[in-house]
């Protein structure tokens, strides 16, 4: 099955292509862009396509990262792999980026617990615990720091992500988190085919229902 | 060229989702195969005004099953389009986004041509879709979000004549209907109450009248109905019907005389135009009241008033798919797939910039 992952959800802009029958990356593309993702990311597909020598209707399942991360960027990503799987009759499978993180540092220590965070700033994390064999333990959440340094602690203390320079001390500012789209890739061509992607804030909008501004009636 | 030409549209510009496809014959004339809308009103009404996060949640979480049903009802695949228009701006950057992804997506995987278009061009090439206009006619977008006058020269050849200064006539009523305590959207409860009131119970200011310029101006009359209400607290029900016919009334005379020297105008420049025509688009050309002002005010003039169904006055994608069939049979480029979303995209380049200075330059 040939997979195109695509991430918007952080600082990177990524597409990829992966052939989950020889489990092999075909292309990948990571830019550091901040910004703009919704410009560049249509691009960077063709790009993938063209290295990897094939049309977009080779492709068999699209995987994106589905948040927590940047409301604009997740919804870019989002609206792209639904655009994607709608125009080429494939599904579209999410991903989140805490999955992602997770699944990222178990590659480098297989078989240990990990609590994957994100440094949501505002005094919150995005955070949620996997077990050794990558299995989430719950489901993902908004904390303050003090009680996500709980939740760390009750699962061994390694934490994948941002967040982790928010237990320190003290020391350098932690590098924005990235989620590699051969990690996401992987993920995506593994995970069951449910529903349709959906973004996960993890956050409600900014807004309060507006009260007291009526002048009074009789 | 082929004779028929199919286009679908994407429109998520601000609280609407929608999805449309429409095709144009060799002899330019439109037919709207579906047109599917998707209204927040609801999500909004609490906040009594469209918040842009919860807008833009809606619509990426829509929009993919509007364009599915939208192909449907017309009995059109993806690949029997010749091209996708999507709304890029100007609007809510959240939604645009969403839209304008969707609409490279759908380009990329089909192999069509992107035309990202112009929201306030989809409103001005409207009546060509419903009414067969000619160029050049006047058009009147009244919204929450724009209150213009505009000159169509033809596609893509537009001329801002006038605009508002400072709020948006929409916004007027909105502003309005939530100090009086009536519901969101205000203009059709503003438009309700004031039918039974009485118009000439406040004198309210009817702001730039008399001026050359054809700008507006509603924040004066926003303050001064504030004032006028204030100082009668608390209001009963008469009060509100009053105030409402009051505010309408000002706003009535107001359009009358800008309006009316916009008319003139055209007439000026146009002498040889036999039939001239002008065109209202926007939710706020709902209001009957103020359909009448305009009515009235043609007839004096000599020119046809062109109101197109109210579904195709407030946001729409049939209109977003009209502009790029517009576009495309004209022999116009595509847009590359790397296009920008604007949240600030002036019609008339060359306008002044009125409202939104900054930065990013003007609003709309």
């Amino acid at each position: 099955m040939i997979v195109l992952a695509l991430d918007t959800a952080g600082v990177d802009c990524s597409a990829a292509l992966y052939d989950g029958a020889k489990n092999r990356i075909l292309a990948e593309r990571t830019e550091r862009l901040g910004k703009g993702h919704a410009e560049r990311l249509t691009d960077m597909v063709q790009e993938v396509l063209s290295e990897a020598g094939l049309a977009l209707d080779a492709v068999e399942r699209i995987g994106v990262t589905v948040g927590p991360g940047s409301f604009t960027g997740i919804r870019t990503g989002v609206a792209a792999a639904r655009g994607f799987a709608l125009a080429l009759g494939v599904p579209a499978v999410g991903i989140t980026t805490l999955e992602v993180l997770a699944a990222d540092w178990a590659s480098r220590h297989p078989g240990k617990p990990v609590v994957a965070a994100i440094d949501a700033k505002r005094g919150e994390v995005y955070a949620q615990a996997f077990a050794g064999d990558g299995s989430p333990v719950d489901a993902p959440v908004a904390l303050d720091v003090e009680a996500f340094r709980q939740l760390a602690a009750r699962h061994g203390g390694a934490v994948a992500g941002s967040a982790a320079s928010l237990l320190a001390a003290a020391g350098p500012e932690a590098e924005p988190d990235r989620f590699p789209p051969s990690v996401l890739a992987r993920l995506a061509h593994a995970a069951p085919v449910a529903h349709k992607p959906k973004p996960l804030y993890l956050r409600a909008p900014d807004a309060k229902p507006q009260a007291g501004f009526a002048l009074s009636r009789t | 060229m082929r004779s028929n030409l199919v286009i679908l549209g994407i429109e998520t510009s601000c609280d609407e989702t929608a999805a449309s496809v429409v095709a144009r014959d060799a002899e330019g004339r439109g037919t709207i195969l579906s047109n599917v809308v998707l209204s927040q009103l609801e999500e909004h009404s609490a906040y009594g005004g469209v918040v842009p996060e919860i807008a833009a949640r809606a619509h990426v979480e829509a929009l993919d099953t509007l364009i599915e049903q939208a192909l449907v009802e017309a009995d059109c695949r993806l690949k029997d389009v010749d091209a996708i228009a999507a709304t890029s701006g100007p609007g809510l950057i959240g939604g645009l986004i969403v839209g304008l992804m969707t609409g490279k997506a759908l380009a990329l995987a089909s192999g069509k041509p992107l035309y990202a278009i112009n929201h306030l061009e989809g409103h001005a090439l409207t009546a060509r879709l419903t009414d067969g206009l000619g160029f050049p006619y006047l058009m009147l977008l009244v919204s929450g979000g724009h209150t213009q006058l505009v000159l169509v020269r033809g596609v893509g050849d537009y001329e801002r004549w006038g605009t508002t200064i400072d709020d948006a006539l929409g916004e007027a009523f909105d502003k309005t209907a939530k100090l009086l305590g009536l519901p969101y959207p205000g203009g059709p409860a503003v438009e309700k109450a004031a039918a039974k009131g009485n118009p000439g119970r406040f004198n309210l200011p009817r702001p730039l009248v008399g001026e050359t310029r054809l700008d507006f101006s509603f924040s004066g009359l926003k303050t001064a109905v504030r004032q006028a209400a204030t100082a009668i607290a608390p209001l009963g029900e008469q009060d509100v019907a009053d105030i409402c016919a009051s505010f309408q009334h000002a706003v009535s005379r107001t359009l009358n005389d800008r309006i009316g020297r916009g008319l003139q105008r055209f007439r000026a420049l146009f002498p040889e135009v036999s039939d001239p025509a002008l065109v209202v688009a926007g939710g706020v050309a709902a209001n009957k009241a103020l359909r009448g002002t305009l009515d009235v005010l043609c007839t004096r003039h000599g020119f046809r008033f062109v109101a197109p169904p109210h579904v195709l006055c407030t946001d729409n994608a049939a209109m977003i798919a009209w502009a790029g069939l517009e576009r495309l049979a004209v022999g116009m480029e595509p847009d590359a797939l790397d296009v920008q979303p604007r949240s600030r995209w002036p019609l008339d380049s060359k306008a002044e910039t009125l409202v939104g200075h900054g930065r990013r330059g003007a609003k709309a």
